[in-house]
């Protein structure tokens, strides 16, 4: 078998290092301020990246639904911080409503294949954006819910650097937890379901159990990742967490590299760093404001074309 | 309520039950020759749609010669996407194709949003027939809806003498049943998978022109094609009829539920539904009836 994520401690290191790179040029370049504020937004994005290696990467089953597993976390987390609740209490609260989310999410293929899945998640989370917009009552439906900063006691994250060390910290802990269970019992049933069903079964793996725990584990991190992401924008709305997220988690995780668990912390960098490209290329085309949209959604679309055209494999390898 | 009320709303659902149908029926044909999960059918309808528009208003042809025009050059579209860029998705993962496609989807639908002319106002295509409205003994029934249905029994029939009388759409069942074998019978795959995608690019837009009657041309017209994957699923995934009849059975269960179930609910049925039947029917509809027949 292949060697995966939680190898040695080199790689780590070096991509460490790299990031490190990557993130003085950044505050160089856009300010400290604007720096922390993106970075907070790749911690999340990378947390909610590796719900999407585990289920992805590691199970080998595509879920289109995670953009909704992210909505369930962040309106969890509005609607209780809004309630008073606090954020201990909370975020787990998110976190579960986000696993059970997965759980359901992936109820009706369990038993079937690739494609099955893929339909069933995307019926999920279509679900689950209607939900939001009707359910007016709670949500506010498509008008959306401004939230409040996240608050530890009288401790609340304002600043960008505050959401940053928040972001940073919750990723720590989330990668801890995703290199456990990669590497344990559970990592290898994941990569034996991935690789053959059939042999899998035939050496008394539940197949399942297996893919059922990648969807349930997968959802608790996009749900958590959903809940801090809300915080950071400070407003949430049903049209957010549309399909359109669920491909960019897709994209990410595709992009850096599906089966590492550092892929995932590579691709929210793109992911975080290619619509401002785009904004960036877009104004140097020539050409009326009007189409502005439609040329960034061009751009977007051949962004992904090229990507998978170029290195069908994913860019970390 | 009524039973003529009933037909009415019985007849808009088969009529946007054929649309989903045939949009259906595009995505398992490719699905079943080619193993590639497309996202972009929406897409396709919706550039089907535009480009017979833009032959008939930008260019003046005939609606009779532009309907024609766009189905063709849609056709022409698909077989070059596949020659040129689809067929590097060969062979690699679900996630592959599926991301290749949805990013070509998003091309599209980009590409056209920029044309100023495409989005700022809502087209319809002056069809002699539309508005209009027929009556059948006491029953009132809108001629687009009518005309729509038609047109998919017609399509179908034309299909199902393609696959069964011609010698391409033969090779093609034989492609999708095992490309090996055909490979070895002497069928040239590679061009199979190319038929495959030009046929379901045509389709697309088929599907784009029976709705372009029933709604207005825009560039997110594409959004009904989600409909169309709990319809193929309901089919069994690799049977083009199932597709249309999974279609259908969408579209009349929708039109009812906007009948008789609140506002909103009616949105979500196919989905609902989707998720009922992978439980209870793992295999499809049809092989549910088999077991239940037994």
């Amino acid at each position: 078998m292949t060697r995966v994520a939680a190898g040695p401690a080199a790689p780590m290191l070096r991509a460490t290092l790299a990031f490190a790179v990557v993130a003085s040029v950044a505050t160089w370049a856009l300010g400290v301020e604007y720096a922390l504020a993106q970075a907070a937004f790749v911690f999340t994005y990378a947390i909610a990246g590796l719900g999407v290696v585990l289920v992805v990467g590691q199970c080998g089953q595509v879920s289109l639904g995670q953009g909704a597993l992210l909505a369930l976390g962040a309106y969890a987390e509005t609607l209780l911080a809004l309630r008073g609740m606090p954020a201990l209490l909370s975020i787990p609260a998110a976190v579960a409503l986000g696993a059970a989310g997965g759980w359901v999410a992936s109820l009706p293929a369990r038993r079937l294949g690739g494609l099955y899945f893929a339909m069933s998640t995307l019926a999920f989370a279509l679900i689950v954006e209607e939900a939001l917009v009707r359910w007016e009552s709670l949500t506010h439906g498509a008008a959306g819910v401004a939230v409040p900063p996240l608050a530890f006691g009288a401790v609340a994250a304002h600043s960008a650097f505050a959401q940053a060390a928040v972001g940073f910290g919750a990723l720590a802990l989330a990668g801890f937890a995703c290199r456990r269970w990669v590497a344990s019992r559970l990592g290898r049933a994941w990569r034996a379901v991935r690789e053959d069903e059939v042999a899998a079964a035939a050496s008394g793996i539940d197949i399942a159990a297996a893919k059922c725990s990648a969807f349930v584990l997968g959802g608790a991190l996009s749900g958590f990742a959903g809940a801090l992401h809300a915080h950071w924008i400070g407003y949430v709305s049903p049209e957010q967490f549309g399909l359109m997220l669920s491909f960019e988690l897709l994209m990410l995780a595709f992009i850096g590299g599906a089966r590492r668990l550092s892929g995932a912390l590579w691709g929210a960098l793109v992911v975080v760093a290619l619509p401002q490209a785009i904004a960036v290329a877009r104004d140097a085309l020539p050409g009326d404001a009007g189409s502005a949209s439609g040329v960034e959604t061009l751009l977007f679309g051949a962004a992904i074309v090229a990507v998978i055209l170029l290195r069908p494999q994913g860019l970390a390898r | 309520m009524s039973g003529l009320a009933l037909v009415q709303v019985l007849s808009s659902g088969i009529a946007v039950g054929c649309v989903y149908g045939v949009v259906a029926l595009s995505f398992v044909l490719i699905y079943k020759a080619t193993g590639t999960i497309s996202f972009m059918q929406g897409e396709l309808l919706m550039l089907g749609a535009f480009a017979v528009l833009a032959l008939h208003r930008g260019a003046d042809w005939p609606l009779a010669a532009a309907v024609p025009g766009g189905v063709a050059a849609m056709v022409g579209f698909g077989a070059a996407v596949e020659r040129t860029v689809l067929r590097r998705a060969i062979g690699q993962p679900h996630l592959t194709a599926l991301l290749l496609t949805f990013g070509l989807g998003l091309m599209i639908r980009g590409g056209v949003a920029t044309v100023p002319a495409a989005t700022h106002s809502l087209y319809r295509l002056p069809f002699p027939f539309a508005g209009e409205s027929w009556c059948i003994g006491e029953v009132v029934v809108a001629a687009e809806h009518v005309v729509v249905i038609v047109a998919t029994a017609v399509l179908a029939l034309l299909l199902t003498l393609f696959f069964r009388r011609t010698r391409a759409g033969v090779a093609l069942r034989a492609c999708s049943e095992n490309a090996q074998v055909a490979a070895l019978m002497g069928v040239s795959v590679a061009g199979m998978h190319t038929l495959a995608w030009a046929l379901g690019a045509g389709l697309a837009a088929i599907a784009g022109l029976l709705l372009a009657p029933v709604t207005f041309i825009h560039p997110n017209m594409g959004l009904v094609a989600l409909k169309a994957f709990p319809a193929a699923v309901l089919g069994g995934i690799t049977s083009l009829p199932g597709a249309l009849a999974g279609g259908l059975f969408l579209g009349v269960a929708e039109a009812l539920a906007g009948l008789l179930l609140p506002e909103g609910v009616k949105d979500v049925v196919p989905y609902v539904l989707l998720m009922i039947a992978l439980l209870l029917f793992p295999d499809g509809f049809a092989a549910g009836l088999r077991a239940a027949g037994r």
